[in-house]
């Protein structure tokens, strides 16, 4: 019997300590440092030319205030939606509920296509719009800073609603019942009791909708470019393509400190949450509000709008896959799918294909991979250092994708070990960016195994090793394939990090996607686009099924 | 021979001392009990010598070997001690079969397969779970799942076999049956149990010596009766058995014999050696209280619940109420004035101990 005290799971937290320092830290520490390095000597120099020209700090403003006027009719229109569906009698809510999230589930890039689609000066709803009004321009232009906010709303607004859903469902019921009993109507409750109650989930949801508008590249990119309408994610891609490294860097440190300030404020009102202590536990299920006459003509309204936004974008971005060309009378004879065969004969489509389900692939098995063996170390083994090392791990969930591009640029496009141009480089940053995701799910599924049963293979006599083969991973395993599902997902899709990343022959999906629609083809993209919807939404239904509708959208 | 030895084992979580200073040893082909409310830190000595918790001080020995000593840094880790450990909660594998449960320790050591194929058939043949081998844990009853449970532990020879609160998820049934088939299997096997309750029936029923502990410290070590008869403080009184406890004075003493005066002027003779004076706990336990219709000190009936074997009363005499159960030959209606008889009462200092007076 050996009486040494060294423990060899340190072994496997050293590993995985490295490779966190390699794919995460290392990179985003060179994105900080770079900004403040000029000529190799300290300088603030890319941080004074950000100040100087009116482009660069205009872009900086564009990002808040388009972000913050986003946000605000994210909080507004997710509220009312979450309190029609869960707090009145509105009939269809469940079917409702389901169509609300599902363009969530597709990439941001898409819905800004589908919108140009459907409002673009020769879109399907502009056309309409013109034929019965008999005016020759639409008074709106998708290619503005109005269009980028309007597509940002209809895609973030679902971060508010499911908060707020959450909070209302969770609320005790006796409160609004004690103000009843007290004499209050409905609607004073409503004002009064309820919306006060459910005020920090609002703000909660509306900081979420806040931070994905600043990091969204997509949506800006497609509707803002063309206009000349910059935000931060756009000029760090112009900087990279003239290319002014130092620019990029400076001008990635600012978003990622606006990041970090509104991540702060989401994490502080989430805990703060916990002193509303009524919004917990298991309680009667709060009363419904009788909507009475308003039930039907609120129920069209919402209907409407929710087919407007799940329904007719999914649909605008198959019919154009099937037209003949873009602007063709809607009749049945233009009808092909000579696009579709067009894209898949395509070498480029073909590679992109190849290459996504390759990188996604890769990505999601070792971060699913790493993440299980983070998990372990943090909520099983609660070895000393390991909630460092889970810390670390989630640190990208507030670096904004574009950043975590420019970050592996600099670490890993330089020799000694130059990945640039090659498919490594975008998937050390596709690991960086889905790590985070990957241990939250590994974290939540290594919490519902006992520890019991990994001790009772202690005392069996079984090490570190066959503990992890036997025991650990064999009750993971579903867990760990849905993680790997919700990774693969969107990773397959991915536009943010590929699009500063490819180079040719390392083209992603996304890339070719965004690549098609920005020079025109838009039929051909829309194919490619209709092609991956599918896959996406087989997958979505895959996951809600292993996970019993846990995970998924 | 000692199979078990803890010297000064401490264990602290942040700000919580859970284990303070504990030692007692456990003898070869004993049954030795950890016994205390919940949160004493029973599971946490238990844990500490499977090697699944890692003491802040002290030394523990299996056999001749030093598993444990924080002043030589040695720290064996579990899969390397000599042990069986059932879980309260089994912590049977739900993706393993009974078999391969069961199979799974000497599977790590590498046996050849004939040979584990030999000792499983006498495993399960033990525990009685011959034609369950191939089912899964979740096709099993709680009872099943205990006795894998057990198989699994005992199937590698441990030297000694440690238990935390086993029969605690079985229902009341079950736990008298497993209590007796436990006792059963050491009894055959020899080998040395270290059992983890908080049920003090339980623990008086099965222990060949048992330790009674209080937030962390062990209070007493002893056999079931000398703990019962003998208890060392207010709070091994209370805790183990039934206890009156009421206040009284001690008016003297000559040899081992206190006299004490209680329950408005009673006096007894107690033997004792405690050596307190004036002001103390008198404690009697409810079955050396006799009733009569002429017993010295008076009460009065208030409650009687007639329960099975035995009559249980609560009884008020001067101020205080007393628990009293007495055979069944004789039974009292409520209400009824009577005297009561006390036949053996033990001394505690005032204010010591938890209790209720
Ligand atoms: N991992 C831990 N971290 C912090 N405190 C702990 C931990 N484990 C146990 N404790 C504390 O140590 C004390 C003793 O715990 P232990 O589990 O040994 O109690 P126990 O006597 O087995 O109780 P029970 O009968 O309820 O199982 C308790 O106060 C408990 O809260
Ligand atoms: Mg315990």
């Amino acid at each position: 019997m050996t009486t040494s005290n060294f423990d060899r799971r340190y072994l496997l937290m050293m590993a995985v300590g490295l490779f966190i320092l390699l794919v995460v830290i290392y990179p985003l520490w060179q994105v900080f440092f770079r900004s403040f390095l000029d000529a190799g000597a300290f300088s603030l120099k890319s941080y004074r030319k950000v100040f100087a020209y009116p482009a660069y700090y205009r872009a900086l403003l564009n990002s808040v205030w388009v972000s913050c006027v986003t946000a605000a009719l994210c909080m507004v229109s997710g509220t009312l939606l979450a309190f029609l569906v869960v707090r009145t009698d509105l009939p269809g809510k469940k079917s409702l509920r389901t169509l609300l999230v599902l363009p969530y589930a597709l990439p941001s890039f898409f819905a800004a296509i589908a919108w140009i689609q459907l409002l673009g000066p020769q879109g399907y709803l502009a056309r309409l719009f013109f034929q019965l009004s008999g005016w020759e321009t639409a008074p709106w232009n998708i290619y503005s800073a109005g269009g980028i906010v309007f597509v940002l709303t209809v895609h973030y607004f679902i971060l508010v609603f499911i908060t707020v859903a959450g909070a209302l469902e969770r609320m005790d019921a006796s409160l609004e019942e004690a103000a009843r009993a007290s004499g209050a109507n409905t609607y004073r409750i409503m004002r009064e009791i309820t919306l006060p109650l459910v005020l920090p989930a609002i703000l909660a949801g509306g900081l979420l909708a806040f931070i994905g508008a600043l990091a969204n590249f997509g949506i800006p990119a497609l509707l803002g470019m063309r206009a000349r309408f910059f935000v931060l994610t756009t000029s760090i891609y112009y900087a990279l393509a003239i290319p002014d490294f130092g620019l990029a860097t400076a001008l990635s440190s600012m978003l990622v400190v606006v990041a970090l300030v509104s991540m702060t404020f989401q994490f502080a009102l989430q805990k703060g949450e916990g002193r509303y202590t009524v919004i917990s536990g298991k309680s009667v299920r709060p009363s419904e509000l009788r909507l009475r006459s308003m039930r039907y003509p609120l129920f069209s309204c919402t209907a409407v709008f929710v087919f407007c936004i799940s329904i007719v974008p999914i649909f605008s971005m198959v019919l154009t896959a099937l037209l003949k060309y873009w602007g063709a009378p809607l009749a049945q004879a233009s009808l092909t799918l000579e696009h579709f065969a067009y894209i898949l004969k395509l070498d480029t489509g073909r590679r992109a294909i190849v290459n996504s389900l390759f990188l996604a692939a890769v990505a999601a098995t070792l971060t699913t991979f790493v993440g299980i063996l983070i998990s372990y170390m943090h909520v099983k083994a609660r070895l000393k250092g390991s909630r460092i090392l889970d810390f670390l791990a989630t640190i990208p969930y507030a670096v904004p994708h574009t950043v975590i591009a420019i970050a592996m640029i600099l670490a890993w496009a330089k020799p000694p070990v130059s990945l640039y141009g090659t498919l490594w480089i975008i998937l050390v940053a596709y690991l960086a960016v889905y790590l985070p995701f990957a241990v939250r799910t590994t974290n939540s599924t290594l919490q519902q195994i006992h520890n019991s049963l990994e001790e009772a293979a202690r005392v069996s006599g079984a090490k570190i090793f066959p503990r992890l083969r036997d025991i650990i991973l064999p009750l993971a395993w579903p867990g760990m394939i849905a993680g790997w599902i919700l990774v693969f997902m969107p990773a397959l899709r991915e536009l943010t990090v590929s699009i500063l990343l490819y180079a040719y022959h390392t083209e992603t999906i996304g890339v070719v996607v965004f690549n098609l629609q920005d020079a025109g083809y838009r039929e051909v993209a829309a194919a490619l686009a209709s092609i991956v919807m599918g896959l996406l939404i087989v997958g979505n239904t895959v996951i809600r099924r292993l996970t019993g509708g846990a995970a998924g959208f | 021979m000692e199979k078990i030895r803890i010297l000064n084992l401490s264990k602290r979580y942040g700000k919580v001392l859970a284990v303070d200073s504990a030692t007692f040893s456990v003898e070869d082909k004993e049954f030795f009990s950890l016994l205390g409310p919940s949160g004493c830190g029973k599971s946490t000595v238990l844990r500490c010598v499977a090697g699944l918790e890692e003491p802040t001080e002290g030394e523990i020995y299996i056999g001749q070997t030093r598993v444990n000593s924080t002043v030589d840094g040695i720290n064996v880790p579990t899969e390397l001690r000599p042990i069986g450990m059932v879980f309260q909660n089994y912590a049977v594998w739900p993706h393993m079969t009974v078999y391969e449960n069961i199979a799974y320790p000497l599977k790590i050591k590498k046996l050849p397969k004939e040979l584990i194929q030999a000792k499983l058939k006498v495993a399960l043949h033990t525990v009685g779970l011959e034609r369950l081998a191939d089912r899964y844990p979740n096709q099993l009853s709680g009872g099943e799942q205990q006795r894998v449970a057990l198989a699994r532990a005992l199937i590698k020879e441990p030297e000694v076999l440690l238990l935390d609160e086993p029969l605690s998820n079985l229902d009341a049934k079950l736990r008298e049956q497993m209590r007796f088939e436990l006792k059963d299997l050491q009894r055959r096997t020899g080998i040395p149990i270290l059992y983890v309750t908080h049920d003090q029936a339980e623990a008086l029923a099965m222990s060949d010596r048992l330790a009674v502990m209080n937030a962390g410290r062990i209070i007493q070590v002893g056999a079931p009766t000398e703990i019962y008869t003998h208890p060392a403080d207010r709070f091994v009184a209370d805790f183990i058995g039934l206890m009156n406890f009421l206040p009284g004075r001690v008016l003297g003493r000559s040899g081992e014999e206190a006299t004490v005066e209680f329950l408005g002027g009673h006096r007894l003779n107690v033997a004792d050696r405690s050596g307190l004076s004036g002001g103390c706990v008198v404690a009697v336990r409810p079955e050396d209280i006799t009733l009569s219709l002429t017993g010295p000190i008076r009460c009065r009936v208030e409650v009687r619940n007639y329960s099975g074997n035995l009559v249980d009363y609560k009884v008020r005499a001067d101020d205080a109420v007393l628990r009293v159960q007495t055979p069944k030959t004789e039974i009292f209606a409520e209400g009824k004035e009577l005297g009561i008889t006390i036949h053996r009462a033990m001394l505690f200092q005032l204010g010591e101990g938890r209790g209720s007076g």
